[in-house]
Order: structure tokens, then C-alpha cells, then sequence
């Protein structure tokens, strides 16, 4: 008896033709509703503290130091200037601009970890003087919603550095942007949740 | 000519909306009976009704901007496509007018 081999016919998968793919994409629907949950942590975060600050009759209470207010003006410019490299990579890699898309998202990194950099000293000094989480409402809101906002820019921080890294190896090509565009649309949830915390906590 | 019928509809968000920032005025900022009724006239009273308004709108704020941006995309994906079938349907008489050029009989 002769034994041989079994063919299996190959299954292929054909590819989705630009209009039967779906409008949004599973990648960005699981984006937004993880932005969405975050939104909403935040958004409980900041009813915790407007209940402390439109309570209280002093805010901040006249033995702790003030934030400073001109070191954390420049470093929110420095965030949202991280948006226009950002930008950059995102037309970068529409044209298949491989180098200039690892340039771009990293120059994007950069300034995130320039952000977290300045607001750890900014950290430091405030200890010093006094403010740490145990000292009062005050110090708890604002070390839990900054701190918060900082863990979530360290987060994206890693992931832009990630996809720098991948980037620089040629990993987004045509049909494969999906991790980059996730990648973006975090990042400017973080730079535009600063735009609410900054003024809440820091102009208010 | 022709009576629109959509227009007054195109005014109720506008209405609701209107509604809800009338009725979250500084004087009627009262989330509930109870907290209106029991903390309203303290400071702490006053900064829990206005923490509970604020996250009672939160997830109506949220839920409603992805609705719409969902719907926005949805929208333009179907303009995208009626856009490309149009092209199609307009270089298909050409193409078939055109000869094969390079075929073998």
C-alpha cells in the first residue's frame, strides 16, 4: 500500500474590498470605549474635587504653598505641541514615510517624557514645602487628579516610545496603521484631558 | 413649492438643550428633592448639588458624543461610497467604449 501525502487545499481569506469594510474599525471602536470608561474615571474624579473646592472657604488653604502656575503654563505648551509632531507621523505614514514617521513619533515622546520630567520636579519642590498627599483635601485631590492624568501620560509615553521603536523597524505598512491611529487618538485624549485639568486645578 | 417638513424637527435638540442649561441655572442647581431640601443652603450642600449635576451629565455627555461621532463617521463612509460608485458608473461607459488593446482573440 502506498502512502502519500494529503493535500490541504489552502484557504484563502480575499481581502475586504474598500467598500464592504466596515466604517469604523474594531481596533477604533475598542479605543473609544476604553476612552469613554477613562472619561468617565476622570469625570468622577473631578466631581470629587469640586465638591472639596466649592466647599471650601479657603482654596488652597493659606498654610500650603500655591501651585506653581508659570513652570506648569509652559509644560501644558509643551504637551500640546507634542500634537503637531504627532500630526506629522500621521501624514508620514499615509505617504509610507518610514523614517520621518520613527522621527515624528518619537520627537512626540520626547515631549510627553519632557511633560512628566517637569511636572516630577515641579512634584519634588511641592513636597518640600509642605504639600503631600496627607495634607488635607487639598493635597489629596490634587496628587490623585494630576497624579492620575501623570500615570496615563506615562502610559501613552511608553506606547508612542513602542511605536517609535516599530516604527524605525518598518512595522506599519499599507493596511497595517490600525496599532499607530489607536496609538494618536490616546495620545490626544491625554493632551485634551489636560485642557480641562490645567484650568480646573490650577486657574480655578 | 415644496414645504420642508424636517425644519421644526431640526429645532427640538436645539429646545432640549436650551431647556437643560435654563434648568441648571445657579438658582434652580438642585440635583435632587432630597439634597435641594437638606444641603442647599450650606456651602457643602451647595458643592455636592453641583458635583452630582456635573456627574449626572458626564455619561450623557460622553455617551452622546460617541453616538454622534459614530453617526458622523457612519455618514461619511456612505458619502465616500455613493462618491465612488458615482465614478464608477461614469468611467464604466467609457471603459466600455475603449478597445482591448494588447488582448489575443
Amino acid at each position: 500500500m502506498e502512502t502519500g501525502s494529503i493535500v490541504v487545499p489552502r484557504r484563502v481569506v480575499p481581502f475586504a474590498r474598500p467598500e464592504q469594510a466596515p466604517a469604523v474599525s474594531n481596533a477604533r471602536l475598542a479605543m473609544i470605549v476604553l476612552i469613554a470608561g477613562e472619561s468617565m474615571l476622570f469625570a468622577g474624579l473631578i466631581g470629587a474635587y469640586l465638591v472639596f473646592r466649592l466647599a471650601a472657604r479657603n482654596w488652597p488653604p493659606p498654610d500650603l504653598p500655591r501651585l506653581p502656575l508659570g513652570l506648569t503654563a509652559v509644560n501644558s505648551v509643551m504637551l500640546l505641541a507634542s500634537i503637531i509632531p504627532l500630526s506629522r507621523a500621521l501624514r508620514a505614514a499615509r505617504r509610507y514615510d518610514r523614517r520621518r514617521l520613527a522621527r515624528s513619533v518619537g520627537q512626540t515622546a520626547l515631549l510627553g517624557g519632557a511633560f512628566l520630567f517637569v511636572q516630577g520636579i515641579e512634584w519634588v519642590r511641592l513636597v518640600r514645602h509642605g504639600l503631600t498627599l496627607a495634607s488635607g483635601t487639598y493635597g489629596a485631590t490634587f496628587y490623585v487628579l494630576i497624579g492620575c492624568h501623570g500615570v496615563h501620560v506615562l502610559a501613552a509615553v511608553t506606547w508612542l516610545a513602542v511605536t517609535a521603536l516599530l516604527a524605525r523597524r518598518g512595522a506599519f505598512t499599507a493596511g497595517r496603521q490600525a496599532p499607530l491611529e489607536m496609538c494618536a487618538i490616546y495620545w490626544y485624549f491625554v493632551c485634551g484631558l489636560w485642557l480641562v485639568l490645567f484650568p480646573l486645578v490650577y486657574l480655578s | 413649492m415644496t414645504i420642508s417638513t424636517r425644519r421644526p424637527l431640526r429645532l427640538v435638540p436645539v429646545f432640549a438643550i436650551g431647556t437643560l442649561l435654563g434648568a441648571a441655572a445657579d438658582a434652580l442647581a438642585q440635583s435632587c428633592a432630597m439634597c435641594g431640601s437638606g444641603l442647599s443652603d450650606d456651602p457643602l450642600g451647595r458643592a455636592i448639588s453641583w458635583s452630582i449635576l456635573f456627574l449626572m451629565a458626564a455619561p450623557y455627555t460622553i455617551v452622546g458624543t460617541v453616538a454622534l461621532s459614530l453617526v458622523w463617521i457612519h455618514r461619511r463612509a456612505a458619502g465616500r461610497r455613493r462618491a465612488a460608485s458615482i465614478d464608477l458608473a461614469r468611467l464604466q461607459p467609457a471603459a466600455a467604449g475603449e478597445p482591448s488593446g494588447g488582448g489575443l482573440s
